[in-house]
């Protein structure tokens, strides 16, 4: 007799989706992870806009990502068109792309997870349970918030994010404010690696990671232009259709990916397991940590977003030293005229490799787009242990169940209003 | 006083809304404390819809059959219906295409497989139930909506301004972008309320609020037109987020 237990919604992450579990009695048959966000169709919408426009629209897409989405765009544009843009750019860019970086994983780690080791149901009774970890949790959310208000203009949908150049750069004052908030946050982010190293999970193991992630030669962290596999298999960012391969699954409105036939992970622990360029302070907590996120399963991602967090606050602190001790006269806007061609580029969001591609006419017109984000990446290796989970459980209690595979979801910290929509545009049109 | 019972939904939209309310660091715990957040799936576990509330905040447009039946739900459980920002007040960026049917859209996206995806048109809230009152904004401000939270303890609703973003951006003495650089600012029409904050980081507002009550929109297309820019860019960028605008009859 086959039954059917369900997490609806699924709770405390980004978007809609489901869990459904098919038990025969007390075995788990089957798990479908169903990412049920209503369509968008934010390809279609961007077909037939300026490339002006494309950015100010495609970052829309998702609220947490939102900076991530609007700087890949930004350099699948630059890309298409040929232009440079300045060192100084570059700097401001890197700086707003870090401050999504600790807003998200602060949010994701203190207001998503830390309820769960505490065994509450939202940040609402960690208020009462742990009010100081949520505190510094929100500090220090609060600081990538301001990096991206300051930077971008807005904390949600930064406006000073252009083709060719920054709209605005930061003030002196606006610089000084910016370390002042952030500089104390540096031993306060140790604190955060020690909490959540703290942590083991309560259920069996799944597979460790086959990880995917962006890598390149002298560009910063979350940068690059290869999409590296562990082993043999990597791609040039331009070839990613040779590398990535979607699937419509008729249970969920994202398109699964595999990566050379494989199901592989994103994200900050798979951005760990190469051997990243981190700042001295996250280099010795990775370095204390490596092999324990080497073998773990998607449950290490916690700990490798603190690990990260501390890089993106120490990498942050850097860049406002090199943007402050560089003379920032407004730039002028660069002379570029948009003709027939292609763009793709690449970028590590906060929960793993995002690539946009676009293709626009000889006046600068979007003909295509396609957008693949990290939780399209990830959602097969999440039904994969799900179901691993589910079987290595067996026999469990339903709650028990069910509340560790909420946990295992939220590991992966999918951002599902990102994921859907976000598969590939038909290439008979506009091709 | 009894706390307030709330709940926050998300139909489709980016989750920005309900992220703008988690953003609010510093009044995040005293929210805690004076409301009780009793469906907000996005920030507390809660699965289940259960009891009434004093106010529901719901965030995105409607464009599938499981929106709307959230969204009716969500009506009649509440006494105070609450929409979210813009897409929720205007059908918002999901719409920017309503002028064109939504399977060839599909399709270009999920090619074959579109006719899987249920999915209409997305539409703001009013157009399917009662709305009490709305926060505009792609994102909102994290002031509108604590002025809505706290006016709700206070028993009433928020008054917000019903001027357009160019009396906020007087105000502050920017630099004009429509006049001084011929730019595209939808200033002088759009619903203020941000402190004109796109202008005042030296970027046109892009209209993001939806339309204020009282505008001359036709003079700002005259204006628009007169410095070059092409009937087609300029109704893209009006209806970008509230493709309804009749922006060429308003008087």
């Amino acid at each position: 007799m086959t039954r059917t237990i369900e997490l609806k919604p699924l709770t405390r992450v980004e978007g809609h989706g489901i869990v459904r579990v098919y038990l025969d009695g007390n075995r788990v048959e089957n798990v479908e992870l169903s990412l049920c966000e209503s369509p968008r169709l934010f390809e279609a919408l961007l077909v037939g806009k300026s490339y002006r426009e494309v950015p100010e629209i495609i970052c829309r897409i998702c609220s947490i990502c939102s900076t991530v989405h609007r700087l890949t765009s930004l350099a699948a544009i630059e890309q298409a068109f040929g232009i440079e843009v300045s060192p100084a750019t570059l700097l401001h860019r890197e700086l707003i792309l870090n401050g999504g970086q600790i807003a998200s994983h602060a949010l994701h780690l203190f207001c998503l997870v830390l309820p769960d080791l505490f065994g509450v149901a939202g940040f609402t009774e960690l208020a009462e349970v742990a009010p100081d970890e949520l505190k510094l949790g929100l500090r220090i959310k609060g600081a990538g918030n301001l990096i991206q208000e300051t930077i971008g203009g807005r904390t949600i949908h930064p406006v000073t994010l252009i083709p060719g150049r920054m709209g605005k750069y930061a003030s002196p004052n606006a610089l000084q404010l910016l370390h002042d908030t952030l500089a104390p946050l540096l031993p306060k982010a140790k604190e955060v690696c020690a909490i959540f190293a703290a942590v083991r999970p309560l259920s069996p193991p799944v597979a460790p990671l086959s990880p995917l992630a962006l890598q390149g030669k002298n560009v910063p962290y979350l940068f690059g232009d290869i999409l590296e596999m562990a082993g043999e298999n990597s791609a040039a960012v331009a070839d990613y259709r040779k590398l990535i391969r979607e699937e419509y699954v008729s249970h969920s409105n994202a398109k699964t990916c595999t990566a050379a036939g494989k199901v592989v992970t994103v994200g900050a622990q798979a951005r760990l397991s190469f051997t990243p360029g981190l700042s001295p302070a996250a280099s010795v907590e990775l370095a204390a940590h490596r092999e324990r996120l080497a073998s773990a399963d998607i449950r290490g991602n916690n700990l490798a977003q603190a690990i990260e967090l501390l890089h993106a606050i120490e990498r942050s602190l850097d860049v406002i030293a090199l943007l402050a001790s560089t003379p920032s006269a407004p730039e002028e806007p660069r002379d570029f005229v948009p003709h027939q061609g292609t763009g793709t580029a690449a970028m590590e969001a906060p929960r793993g490799t995002l690539i946009h591609s676009y293709g626009f006419d000889s006046r600068g017109i979007c003909t295509t787009a396609d957008v693949i984000t990290p939780t399209a990446i990830n959602q097969a290796a999440m039904e994969r242990d799900l179901l691993a989970l589910g079987r290595g459980m067996d026999g469990a209690d339903e709650a028990e169940l069910m509340h560790q595979m909420e946990m295992l979801v939220r590991a992966y910290d999918p951002c599902i209003s990102c994921a859907v929509h976000l598969v590939r545009q038909d290439e008979r049109r506009g091709e | 006083m009894k706390k307030p019972n709330v709940a926050i939904a998300g139909l489709t939209a980016c989750f920005g809304c309900q992220l703008t309310l988690l953003d609010c660091e510093n009044e995040l715990a005293a929210m805690a404390d004076r409301f009780t957040f009793a469906y907000f799936p996005m920030g507390v576990t809660t699965r289940t819809i259960e009891g009434d509330f004093d106010a529901a905040f719901v965030e995105g447009a409607v464009s599938t059959p499981e929106d709307l039946e959230m969204l009716v739900h969500l009506r009649s459980r509440s006494r105070l219906l609450i929409a979210l920002g813009t897409c929720a007040r205007w059908g918002g960026i999901a719409g920017l295409k309503n002028n064109e049917p939504r399977l060839p859209l599909a399709e270009t996206v999920y090619g074959g497989d579109a006719h899987h995806i249920d999915t209409f048109n997305p539409g703001p809230l009013h157009r399917f139930v009662s709305v009490d009152a709305a926060i505009v904004g792609c994102p909102p401000e994290k002031p509108d909506i604590i002025a809505t939270l706290a006016a709700l303890l206070a028993g009433t609703l928020p008054v917000f301004t019903a001027y357009p973003v160019c009396m906020e951006c007087r105000e502050r003495e920017n630099l004009c972008l429509l006049i001084e650089r011929n730019k595209l600012c939808l200033g002088p029409l759009i619903q203020s309320g941000c402190g004109a904050r796109c202008p005042a980081a030296g970027m046109v507002c892009e209209g993001c609020r939806g339309p204020a009550a009282e505008t001359n929109s036709v003079a700002q297309e005259t204006l628009l037109r007169e410095k070059g820019f092409t009937r087609d860019e300029i109704a893209s960028r009006m209806r970008r987020f509230s493709w309804e605008w009749d922006h060429d009859q308003d008087h």
